[in-house]
């Protein structure tokens, strides 16, 4: 065969084996199991940091009611950027004022951590 | 010896005329053994596709890509050490940062930069020695570094367009690796090929990295982040 036609072979391959995974990919969202805020009363949590890391780092919440985040002053470079994977919560404080809001609906055990994996930590949805 | 002529030799019958059906023989093994690991064993895995499929498909991708150049320096053997530098130091960093970044993406920094520091490393000292202790020296040296920024940049995106950002790394790595095998073509026309070999390193090859990836990608290792 000549390498125009592996190329056109490849290019056609590729074109089907990404199509296959762009398709499958589509319906899988990890923000699935957070709803909106509901405006009901607020779980508030406010965290700090200490020895490099988020402290409290082990906090406890109810699923299905609304959960408000805040990162005091002392939380300072990318552990001001604040993720739950699972929960599909991602959002950059940059301010105490800035509160991180979400409302659970998943009870479970879950990593949270900074943008860089730096500081991290876990949350209890009871 | 213009570029002209180069795209001319990638269909014709010499070393450069290997690329492109070297890439597609690495293509088609890693699938092949995409698909057997999957109906064997990958099928049970919970969003198997939607986690690592995207990353797993690049990364396959890149291997295809780094392959088909190391077969092009092995053809040749022997380089200047000028040449012979610029050939370890850019396929030692690319085959550092690519499974690095894609590595990073789905098990963390520590892992992904152990990983692609390995593959970087090996594959930097291995084409850099066609110059001798300097392109081993610059092979060891790119690879080290590729894989701890491959994995960190993913890792630092994992919430910012990570997916984005690997197809925009691999189009780059690729017209870099294509700029190195006109970079190969320029320097040799004066040298005969020195090695005919098969392709039997060529699916050996992507055989063991395509599965030393699904491995670790889906059954290895991660940092806390990604558990």
């Amino acid at each position: 065969m000549k390498a125009f036609t592996y190329f056109v072979l490849t290019l056609i391959i590729l074109a089907v084996v990404g199509g296959f995974v762009f398709a499958k990919s589509k319906d899988y969202s990890p923000n699935s199991n957070v709803v909106a805020n509901n405006g009901g009363e607020a779980q508030k949590v406010v965290i700090g940091m200490k020895n490099y890391n988020y402290y409290p780092n082990t906090i406890k919440v109810k699923a299905g009611q609304p959960v408000s985040i805040t990162l005091d002053e002392s939380v300072t470079g990318c552990l001001r950027s604040f993720n739950i994977r699972d929960l599909g919560v991602s959002a950059i404080s940059r301010t105490p004022d800035q509160t991180i809001d979400f409302t659970p609906t998943k009870k479970g055990t879950f990593r949270f951590a900074c943008s860089m994996g730096m500081g991290t930590g876990t949350i209890i949805v009871e | 010896m213009t570029f002209k002529n180069f795209v001319k030799e990638l269909s014709g019958k010499d070393v450069e005329g290997e690329i492109i059906k070297s890439v597609f023989i690495s293509v088609i093994t890693s699938l092949i053994l995409l698909g057997v690991l999957y109906f064997l064993i990958l099928k049970n895995v919970e969003n198997l596709i939607p986690k690592y499929g995207f990353y797993l498909l690049f990364a396959v991708l890149s291997y295809a890509v780094i392959i088909s150049s190391m077969r092009q320096v092995r053809a040749y053997k022997n380089f200047a050490c000028m040449s012979g530098m610029m050939i370890g130091m850019t396929i030692g960093m690319i085959a550092g940062f690519l499974p690095g970044f894609f590595i990073g993406a789905t098990n963390g920094m520590f892992y992904g930069s152990v990983f692609g520091m390995g593959v970087g490393i090996l594959f930097g000292i291995w084409n850099g020695k066609c110059c001798g202790v300097m392109g081993v020296m610059e092979g060891t040296m790119a690879g080290f570094m590729g894989g701890l920024m491959g994995a960190m940049t993913s890792v630092m995106m994992i919430n910012d367009n990570v997916k984005a950002a690997g197809v925009i790394v691999f189009i780059i790595s690729g017209f870099i690796l294509f700029g190195l095998n006109y970079m190969i073509y320029h320097e040799t026309r004066e040298t005969k090929r020195q090695i005919t070999e098969d392709q039997f390193l060529t699916i050996i090859l992507s055989f063991i990295l395509t599965i030393l990836t699904v491995w670790i990608m889906v059954f290895g290792p991660r940092s806390v982040l990604f558990q």
